[in-house]
């Protein structure tokens, strides 16, 4: 770990602690991700129990999936409010009361709210927190911190599925309930490992950025410990006071709406191809256990994959173009679902599973990096809330059309050639954009410099800043070569 | 070498009459034919088109199975076959009410087999064949009632004897194969799902070797959500309520059962392991709790001694790096 920068201002830690913080964020991220997946084991034996039909009981998912995307604008309220740690233990508290009050739920209704409902934003409540703790912990090594954590989505998915089946046969489906419940109650131990750490980081990396980017809002503060003050005198104006808790300046902010777009297009077509991998294996003849085995493969290739992609993307040549790599993973990801209907044997779907696997490891590794690298840490709260219930929307529909082109043209290529058609349109469309975002990022950085000379001499926390900038990027050797690129990047790796 | 070669497509094609095989008797092979999926995939295909080649219409059943209440073509009878290969085959056929079907078993084209001599048999009782072709052999058989089920196999002798079997039976009964687990005071539901439609439904339960039939009405219902699905839900469970329970559907030509486990736990069993992991969680969160506690008292006790010297380091440090 790198030894923490004593005697300067203090800057994220990128090591010690945060390594601990990591493997919290593993755990909460994991049981956020994988935990709706897991519950399809119990869906049978409901179905059977309340006589109700397949569908009804797929809403049980939908609507634990659609809360923990929808909530993500309250979650980031509350730690804008509270900090990370409060959430999450709030978070890990609720899911554990949804799923025991499940345990005794009597009808199909009573299970939507405890399951749905509850246990949902209770994952909301642990998802946000956790990925916006490793922006504060991390800068240097930010790009490796968030593939671990997000590996925890795999890990636990192929955990869960087994422990669920294991507790389904000895406990049946209540049983079962009552102990998942106390296992997410885990979550809140994940949270006590997010001690918080101090806002002067936060807002010192900033400075740079804000400067750049104030300039284009009209807003008039330069420094880091200035622009506080300023919140705070503002805090009586209502926009203002609305900002502090959910910034919805984003909105203009260029780089978020190109992220934004590009997302939100991606995932009509993410997870459809998961949902239906099995189906088509059984449709083309193949057996359960076999296509069982597929979601393995893709689980495991997954696992490897996102710490990979997180080490890959720290490298100093991709860091500072780690959007290109963002777009690329996508329309390599499309280009894979084009190519699935080629596959009509079963090592055809084999390869086709481990391509996958790759992609969609490579994709979520950097979901979130490639947020934090446009906006920066301190309005990176408020940027995954507005951008996952605008993720919510096209994440529901995504399976629901997949299912809707399988049934009329009974044909399962249609929905991979417009799964694929989809990313590698996302893919393209955010290579341009952010290619576009780095020209005109590099033009204000040049902006910026010369507005710098002017103010130099009259501003001593500005010598200061500036100092303190080039010390820390002459400190670590992949830095030292991004700054002489001098393509805006040096915004970029000041945690812009 | 004509030998080899014939050994090789022996061998492959006997692959893929296993994977036939494992996927009519419930796929308990299923590992083994994994292997050969995508050789096999081509070749099932192959099977299938030559069947529907030289049939006339009538529902293919070689490798489907037949759907639930699945029509039946009145203007032609059904016809099933195997193809002959090295090994003894089989192949089980549902037959819910009374009908005719044809049997037939066929060479395989790559066959090199000559002037083979076909017996058709049930037991010991021999039958003549209905109609016959170079390489496939073909008996009707009238199933009117039970009597007329069971087992028929064609026996081919040539240079070896290869023969292959034919089971007529009820259609068959799907439940739950591992026990049914439900907690005192809950209820318990058993659906039991038949191939085809049945005459009628019974429950019963086993009480040591007798089968009582399940008649209660404050304690057992019996629900038809749908003509070949049956419910049965226990009410107000209690300890007693542990047992073997079977389903009967009575089909025209007789009728089938299957098993269903009950287990009826108390609340404690799953209470236990609850209470173990939020004792886990709450010593974890202790423990967690109580280092960063001390850490920052150390951190406090030693932080007024270093703050000092740091100031004075970050001094010298900007200076050297300036």
């Amino acid at each position: 770990p790198a030894p923490a920068q004593a005697g300067r201002a203090p800057g994220p830690p990128d090591g010690g602690w945060g390594w601990v913080v990591v493997f919290g964020a593993f755990v909460s991220i994991g049981f956020a991700y994988a935990f709706p997946k897991g519950l399809a084991i119990f869906f049978k034996e409901i179905q059977d129990f309340f006589g109700t039909s397949y569908s009804e009981i797929a809403w049980i998912s939908s609507i634990m999936l659609a809360t923990t995307y929808g909530a993500g604008p309250i979650s980031s309220i509350l730690v804008n409010r509270y900090g990370s740690r409060p959430v999450v233990m709030f978070g890990g508290l609720l899911c554990g009361v949804g799923m025991i009050s499940a345990a005794f739920c009597t009808s199909i209704l009573q299970l939507y709210i405890c399951v749905g409902f509850i246990t949902g934003f209770g994952l909301a409540l642990n998802l946000q927190p956790s990925v916006i703790i490793i922006g504060k912990y991390f800068l240097k090594r930010r790009p490796i911190a968030n593939g671990l954590a997000m590996a925890g989505s795999p890990v636990m998915l192929c955990t869960l599925a087994p422990l669920n089946q294991f507790l389904f046969d000895n406990f049946g489906w209540r049983g079962s309930f009552l102990i998942l419940g106390a296992i997410l109650l885990n979550c809140c131990v994940a949270g006590a490992l997010f001690r918080p750490i101090g806002p002067g980081t936060a807002l010192v990396k900033t400075q740079v950025n804000e400067e750049g980017k104030d300039a284009l809002k009209g807003k008039t503060t330069e420094d880091g410990p200035m622009e506080k003050k300023t919140e705070e005198e503002e805090g009586k104006d209502c926009f203002e006071k609305v900002n502090q808790y959910l910034d919805f300046s984003l909105f203009k902010h260029r780089g978020f709406l190109i992220y934004l777009i590009g997302n939100v297009l991606m995932f009509l077509g993410f997870f459809a191809p998961i949902v239906f991998l099995a189906p088509y294996a059984k449709h083309t003849g193949i057996d359960e256990y076999s296509a069982a085995f597929l979601l393995s493969i893709l689980a495991i290739v997954d696992m490897v994959a996102r710490p990979a992609t997180g080490m890959v993307a720290n490298s100093r040549w991709v860091r500072p173009r780690i959007q290109y790599f963002f777009s690329f993973a996508i329309a390599f990801n499309g280009a894979c679902h084009l190519l699935c209907p080629l596959a009509s044997s079963y090592t055809g779907l084999l390869v086709y599973s481990s391509f996958f696997g790759l992609a969609f490891g490579m994709v979520c590794a950097m979901l979130f990096e490639t947020l934090m690298d446009l906006v920066g840490a301190a309005r990176f709260t408020s940027a995954v809330g507005l951008v996952t219930i605008a993720e919510c929307c096209t994440i529901l529909l995504g399976p629901p059309i997949g299912g809707i082109l399988i049934d009329t043209f009974g044909d399962y290529k249609y929905m991979f050639i417009k799964c694929g058609a989809v990313m590698v349109l996302a893919g393209t469309f955010l290579f341009i954009m952010n290619y576009y975002n780095y020209r005109m990022l590099a033009k204000e950085e040049k902006e910026r410099k010369t507005k710098e000379e002017h103010l130099k001499s009259v501003r001593t926390e500005n010598e200061g800043k500036i100092n303190w900038n080039k010390d820390s990027t002459q400190d670590g050797p992949e830095l030292e070569p991004l700054r002489e690129n001098g393509e805006g990047v040096k915004k970029e790796m000041n945690g812009t | 070498m004509p030998a080899a070669f014939s050994g090789w497509c022996l061998g492959h094609l006997l692959l893929l009459l296993l994977l036939l095989c494992t996927s009519l008797s419930g796929g308990t092979l299923a590992d083994a034919a994994m292997t050969t999926q995508d050789s096999s995939q081509a070749q099932v295909n192959f099977v299938t088109k030559t069947q529907v080649g030289h049939e006339s219409s009538g529902p293919n059943a070689s490798i489907q199975e037949l759907k639930p209440g699945g029509k039946e073509n009145l203007h032609s009878v059904p016809e099933h076959e195997i193809v002959l290969i090295g090994t003894s085959l089989e192949k089980k056929i549902s037959l819910p009410s009374p009908t005719k079907v044809d049997l037939t078993c066929k060479l395989d084209d790559h066959s090199h087999l000559k002037n083979p001599q076909v017996t058709w048999k049930k037991g010991s009782e021999t039958i003549s064949h209905t109609s016959k072709t170079e390489k496939s052999w073909t008996i009707q058989v009238t199933v009117s009632d039970s009597s007329q089920l069971g087992s028929y196999t064609c026996i081919l002798k040539a240079e070896k004897e290869i023969s292959a079997t034919f089971h007529l039976q009820v259609p068959k009964l799907e439940g739950k194969e591992k026990p049914v687990i439900t907690y005192a005071r809950d209820t318990a539901v058993m659906v039991c799902t038949a191939e085809y439609n049945p005459k009628a439904w019974t429950w019963y339960l086993a009480n040591g070797t007798e089968l009582v039939r399940v008649l209660r009405a404050d304690k057992f219902q019996i629900k038809r959500p749908s003509p070949n699905v049956n419910r049965l839900e226990i009410l107000k469970l209690t300890k007693e309520d542990n047992g073997v329970y079977w389903c009967e559907a009575i089909f025209e030509l007789g009728s089938n059962q299957i098993k269903f486990e009950l287990k009826v736990l108390s609340f404690g069993a799953p209470l236990k392991t609850f209470i173990a992991i939020v004792a886990e969680v709450a010593i974890l969160f202790t423990t967690i709790v109580l280092y960063e506690v001390y850490s920052k008292r150390k951190e406090k006790g030693s932080k007024k001694e270093c703050d000092q010297t740091k100031q004075l380091k970050s001094g010298d440090s900007t200076e050297t790096q300036k």
